[in-house]
């Protein structure tokens, strides 16, 4: 506001200059009320249908709980097994985010530390395997799983989703080790450390940043599939947690009261993690979509 | 600097490079397995008749002729069309209008940025679970809501009914969907020098001017660039869909990914693969012209 003040101080009278930055603050507050209240009503509405008494959701439906409960997510846990389905979603995850932050680090350096040939190519395919929806992937993939053996286990859910987990890796990382001055790495190789060394004793902890925020869109995007998921795993005990929630709506009668017990539980970590590192993630999908 | 006299340049160069391929290696096998392969196998059984567990045989364009006269599929074209262009319109203006909201210094705008991230930062199936139940006719939040507004619409089948089944859709996708253009923008918006605006002020512009010659150029690139990402992944989502309305009522939401899922149920990955194969083309072009874009200042 204070770019406002500047202008319209220089060409109106003061007192009017100064009710219409009053003016413009409170409508810039209410517009962000209004907006806030919209965003945050379906979050607030899962939460609370999560805490009601399951006869009362659809009977006598409220704004307001008449009577809070944990009968949702002892259902949830006790009934229907979603720890299970938790843990599996945080092997996966976590195991696809190591692999891919290994590799992708090493590839990304090359890509941007070396001239060679073909590197334009394998920063092309990096580019379109990054936008290769996995709408046109996933009937390969299954049938790819299938003779591989790996279809309906969680290590072949692993597999496929390195087909997204690494180029967005790769995509992202190659711009935060842009950002590492070569003459570091330089300095470290004269006083006697190799290349591989360079690469992991200065050009990674400089990148601690981007790597974090890399890794929390690695585990985000594994932790939030659900068509590869819903393709390959076929038994109850291998499925992840969106899998699980998918498989609640499939009924006639849909159990909101645990459902929403279980998108709340699924929430938690990736909520933990944003509001941990929100600043790192902010910076990291920015640098990824346009860079400069 | 003494080592590169001693050491044979051109043996070293060598060695470089094979350094330099074999940390690209694993990545590049991966890809080529997980990505390049599938992505050809698929165009390929798209022109078969196989089946799980089948190869089939060539059958050249019958799968495509078929779709060509599938109702089903020509209102999933239909749909992902009309999907992509109201949801990301939508997810432009608001997203561009909240980062302009937001770029400005007010008190509790970092809280106002962290809260309006939510919906992108939870998972993407628990906000469509959650849109399914705000959407239900009885004990839904939305009818609940707008009663509590004064706007009393009776009992409104919301997901059920054709007129409002894919608003309804693109309300969902647009509320996850906005903030990745809100914060691409306003990241735009804050690369843009103070300067500039202090000269366009010196040369008189106003308001409007100052938006259409300073702030407009500072974001075009990005806007461009989101728009080609955001229609290529709002294209090909298949959550919102799914856990919406499965397509229904009768095809009034069906997207082709959902349309490719029910395909591979019935076993004739063939014909299922045609569905999204017949999308290519237009695919191919977005996938063009953001790779152009996001690669120009590479190298």
């Amino acid at each position: 506001m204070t770019d406002l003040a500047a202008t319209t101080a220089t060409h109106t009278p003061a007192h009017s200059a100064g009710d219409r930055v009053w003016l413009g603050r409170v409508a810039t507050w209410i517009v962000a009320v209004v907006v806030l209240a919209m965003v945050l009503f379906p979050i607030y509405w899962m939460i609370v249908t999560s805490l009601k008494i399951p006869r009362d959701i659809l009977r006598t439906p409220s704004l307001w709980p008449h009577a809070f409960t944990l009968e949702n997510y002892r259902i949830l846990i006790a009934d229907k097994g979603f720890l299970t389905n938790i843990v599996n979603s945080l092997i996966v995850s976590l195991t696809v985010t190591v692999i891919a932050l290994l590799f992708s680090s090493f590839a990304a350096y090359s890509m941007v530390r070396f001239r060679y040939r073909f590197r334009g190519v394998f920063g092309r395919v990096i580019l379109f395997a990054y936008l290769t929806p996995t709408s046109l992937l996933f009937i390969p993939l299954s049938v790819v799983m299938a003779q591989l053996h790996l279809a309906n286990s969680l290590v072949g859910l692993i597999l496929v989703y390195l087909t997204f987990a690494l180029p967005l890796a790769t995509w992202l990382l190659q711009s935060y080790f842009r950002s590492v001055p070569r003459e570091l790495e330089e300095q470290a190789m004269i006083d006697g450390l190799s290349r591989l060394g360079a690469l992991i004793r200065i050009v990674l902890p400089l990148s601690a940043p981007g790597l974090a925020a890399v890794a929390i869109f690695t585990f985000t995007g594994a932790w939030n599939e659900l068509l590869l998921a819903l393709v390959l795993i076929t038994s109850e005990s291998q499925r992840t947690a969106p899998l699980a929630l998918n498989y609640l709506i499939t009924s006639d009668v849909l159990p909101w009261g645990p459902l929403m017990a279980g998108a709340v539980v699924s929430s938690v970590p990736l909520m933990v993690l944003y509001f941990i590192a929100q600043r790192f993630m902010v910076v990291g999908l920015t640098a990824g979509s346009v860079k400069g | 600097m003494t080592d590169a006299t001693i050491a044979p340049p051109r043996r070293r160069s060598y060695r470089l490079a094979a350094f330099a391929y074999f940390l690209v290696l694993p990545v590049m096998v991966l890809l080529v397995g997980l990505v390049g392969y599938p992505f050809v196998y698929a165009i390929f059984i798209s022109f078969t008749d196989a089946v799980v567990g089948n190869a089939g045989k060539w059958i050249g364009f019958a799968n495509f002729a078929y779709l060509a006269q599938n109702p089903s599929f020509l209102s999933s074209i239909a749909n992902t069309v009309i999907l992509v262009l109201v949801s990301d319109g939508l997810k432009l203006l608001i997203g561009l209008g909240l980062a302009l909201l937001v770029n400005q210094q007010f008190r509790g705008r970092g809280i106002v940025r962290s809260f309006l991230m939510l919906p992108w930062a939870m998972p993407g199936f628990v906000a469509f679970l959650a849109w399914r139940l705000l959407y239900q006719p009885i004990g839904g939040g939305l009818s609940l809501a707008l009663q509590a507004l004064g706007l009393n619409l009776g009992i409104v089948d919301w997901l059920g009914q054709r007129p409002t089944a894919l608003p309804s859709v693109i309300v969902a996708t647009v509320w996850r969907g906005f903030p990745f253009w809100f914060i691409s923008i306003l990241a735009a918006l804050q690369a843009i020098p103070k300067e500039l605006y202090e000269a366009a002020r010196v040369d008189g512009a106003n308001r409007w001017q100052q938006f259409w010659s300073v702030t407009f150029p500072g974001i075009r690139l990005v806007v461009i660039v989101t728009a080609l990402l955001s229609s290529i992944w709002t294209a090909n989502s298949f959550e919102n869909v799914w856990l919406l309305t499965q397509g229904g009522p009768s095809d009034a939401t069906m997207v082709f990914p959902v349309l490719a899922y029910f395909g591979m149920q019935t076993q004739r990955i063939g014909e299922a693969a045609s569905v999204s194969v017949a999308t290519l083309p237009v695919l191919i072009i977005l996938v063009l012209l953001a790779t152009t874009l996001m690669h120009r200042d590479e190298d």
